[in-house]
């Protein structure tokens, strides 16, 4: 699946973008499928902006963000939804956990959205077991510590299939050790599948072997 | 169930207003009680007044002529059906066969024989053939034969026995003896005379009148007539249902008059059916209640769950997949209700059919095909009212 930016600029920042230079804001961009993307950009440049126009949960922008050739406005509802279930997965910044359910659940919850699920149920409990989460999966998601909901929220975008991961953020809440763990479970679940993934963060950093890096 | 709709379940909580819907469906529940017992009292009506096996409140024979009227009397012209108005009668739907009354056109006086000393100036009348209920082997006529085969009215000789007999103290006379008396008819116009034997073949209880072999009246007309084709002032009609409202609406409203008798059933009809279409009204507005406040918890639920929906959406859960999860949740219910209708509806059938028969009505057992298409329709309308909430709700989400 190829992702394909032309001309994208958010229109709440555009004063502010079109004073700088920009790898990504107004120009033409395409992500090669199975390419590993790290975006660097300092605070308040519209990372989170451009995570939300590539998995079009935000509207607000000029210019277009082309999923195999067709805009995103060409999809309608259903067609979107399953490609969020087999196409694309996505690390929130905010994680966005429901509350109301054990970790478990919500990792379950991505799992068994599709009717054939890619990987079994035992898939969580070793996913849970390399981030060091297993003794938290039966708590409720009020009571993760961010760290926690943070890993959950990782394994949670990795038992479904996809062919582009995006992540905000994705290590924010964790420590050195968790992170290499993390990462190292991110490149071998994106390896198994052929997929890429899009990662946003604040600095440089030397978790992943990166295809390309842009500066927001 | 599917593992999805079970986490699903601990997301959308359906329980908000949960007495609000209990309460629907109960109004649900009556309204469909409510309009599958208009339907099936309906189709009981029709089983007593058409089915075979309650022959004798069916079709029936009814002779119709114009209300004489004040403003009419003295001009026997103003009691003949037009070409129009005949022409008007035969197409009326609940017309299963017409015939033409046929009136006699000339001098009938009719004789005792022997010493009976019995005369008295007659008329004659002909109906086709089929409008009979009394047929015989003696009911033909042919030009040439001197015997008319003739029928009287059952009442006729009923006024005779119970009536005139006792009080002139004559003898009162047996069917099978007034069968056996040979009659002098003598037939005559202004010009000639001629003498007839008449044979009385038949009683009958559906035509009042004398009648005569309808082959004998044109015959008769044809050589006795003195007036040129008269026209007719009555006629015959079959109708499957005399109880007909229609029909006696159009009797009504044309100023004709028939046998009131015959009628009776039509009045006692019009109730039924009054009673049965108030009932099927409530049925329906009770029904429309139900629908609207199943909308509105519907709304509520999804309102109630606004975020927790968004948030599935974005993790990628199909709208058609909520959609149906939803109803998943409204729709069995909607079954169990149809289901306990129908049961109450047979037991109620079963009931009223074991009370009827033991009045000689027959209605049967079971509810009908009706009552089915009735359930079937009703819970596809809920259904049909739910998928275009739910889908509306959803989408605007």
């Amino acid at each position: 699946m190829q992702i394909q930016l032309n001309q994208l600029m958010p229109i709440p920042l555009q004063d502010k973008l079109r004073q700088r230079s920009s790898d990504i804001w107004n120009q033409d961009v395409t992500f090669q499928p199975g390419s590993f993307v790290k975006i660097k950009a300092p605070s308040g440049t519209g990372k989170t902006t451009l995570i939300h126009y590539l998995y079009h949960i935000r509207y607000d922008y000029t210019g277009k963000v082309q999923v195999n050739g067709r805009p995103w406005q060409a999809y309608n509802k259903n067609e979107i939804a399953v490609m969020r279930q087999k196409d694309i997965s996505i690390v929130f910044q905010d994680l966005r956990l429901f509350e109301q359910l054990s970790a478990r659940e919500n990792i379950s919850l991505k799992r068994v959205m599709e009717l054939k699920p890619y990987y079994p149920a035992e898939k969580i409990d070793e996913m849970a077991a390399r981030l060091n989460v297993s003794h938290v999966l039966e708590q409720s998601g009020k009571t993760l510590s961010y760290g926690e909901r943070q890993r959950i929220a990782i394994i949670r975008a990795l038992v479904q299939p996809f062919q582009w991961l995006l992540m905000d953020e994705p290590f924010s809440h964790l420590d050195e050790d968790n992170t290499q763990r993390a990462a190292a479970l991110i490149a071998d679940e994106c390896k198994a599948r052929n997929a890429g993934f899009i990662l946003t963060d604040l600095d440089n950093d030397q978790h992943f072997p990166y295809d390309v890096h842009y500066h927001l | 169930m599917r593992p999805f709709f079970e986490l699903l379940k601990k997301i959308i909580q359906t329980g908000v207003g949960k007495t609000r819907f209990l309460m629907a469906a109960v109004g649900l529940g009556i309204a469909m009680l409510l309009i599958l017992i208009a339907i099936q009292a309906h189709s009981n009506f029709s089983q007593l007044l058409y089915s075979s096996k309650n022959q004798n409140e069916t079709a029936d024979f009814l002779v119709i002529n114009k209300t004489i009227t004040n403003a009419m009397m003295g001009q026997s012209s103003k009691s003949i059906f037009t070409r129009e108005e005949i022409a008007n009668i035969r197409k009326q739907p609940f017309v299963q066969s017409f015939g033409l009354v046929t009136s006699s056109q000339y001098k009938v006086v009719v004789q005792a024989p022997g010493d009976l000393h019995f005369a008295t100036d007659m008329f004659f009348e002909a109906v086709p053939d089929s409008f009979l209920d009394v047929k015989g082997q003696d009911w033909k006529w042919s030009e040439g034969d001197r015997t008319i085969p003739i029928i009287l009215p059952n009442d006729f000789l009923n006024l005779y026995n119970f009536g005139f007999s006792l009080s002139q103290d004559l003898p009162q006379i047996s069917q099978e003896t007034v069968k056996a008396l040979p009659l002098q008819v003598n037939i005559s116009n202004n010009q000639v005379s001629d003498q007839y034997m008449g044979h009385i073949v038949g009683f009958s209880d559906r035509i009042s009148s004398f009648l005569v072999p309808a082959s004998f009246m044109s015959w008769a007309n044809e050589k006795y007539g003195i007036t040129t084709a008269a026209g007719t002032s009555r006629v015959i009609i079959k109708t499957p249902d005399p109880s007909n409202p229609e029909l006696v609406k159009f009797l009504q409203d044309n100023g004709y008059t028939t046998n009131q008798d015959k009628l009776k059933f039509s009045k006692t009809r019009l109730i039924v059916q009054t009673i049965v279409s108030v009932v099927g009204f409530f049925g329906l507005i009770l029904l429309f209640f139900a629908l609207l406040v199943f909308s509105m918890f519907i709304q509520l639920v999804i309102a109630s769950c606004k975020r927790e929906i968004q948030l599935l959406v974005i993790l990628g859960t199909a709208p058609k997949q909520l959609q149906r999860y939803l109803l998943r949740q409204f729709v069995p219910l909607y079954i169990v209700i149809g289901i306990l209708s129908l049961l109450l509806v047979t037991g109620l059938q079963y009931w009223a059919a074991g009370e009827l028969a033991q009045h000689e009505m027959q209605v049967s057992t079971w509810p009908g095909v009706p009552v089915f298409a009735g359930i079937a329709l009703v819970l596809g309308l809920v259904y049909i009212v739910n998928l275009l909430t739910v889908r509306k709700y959803v989408n605007n989400i």
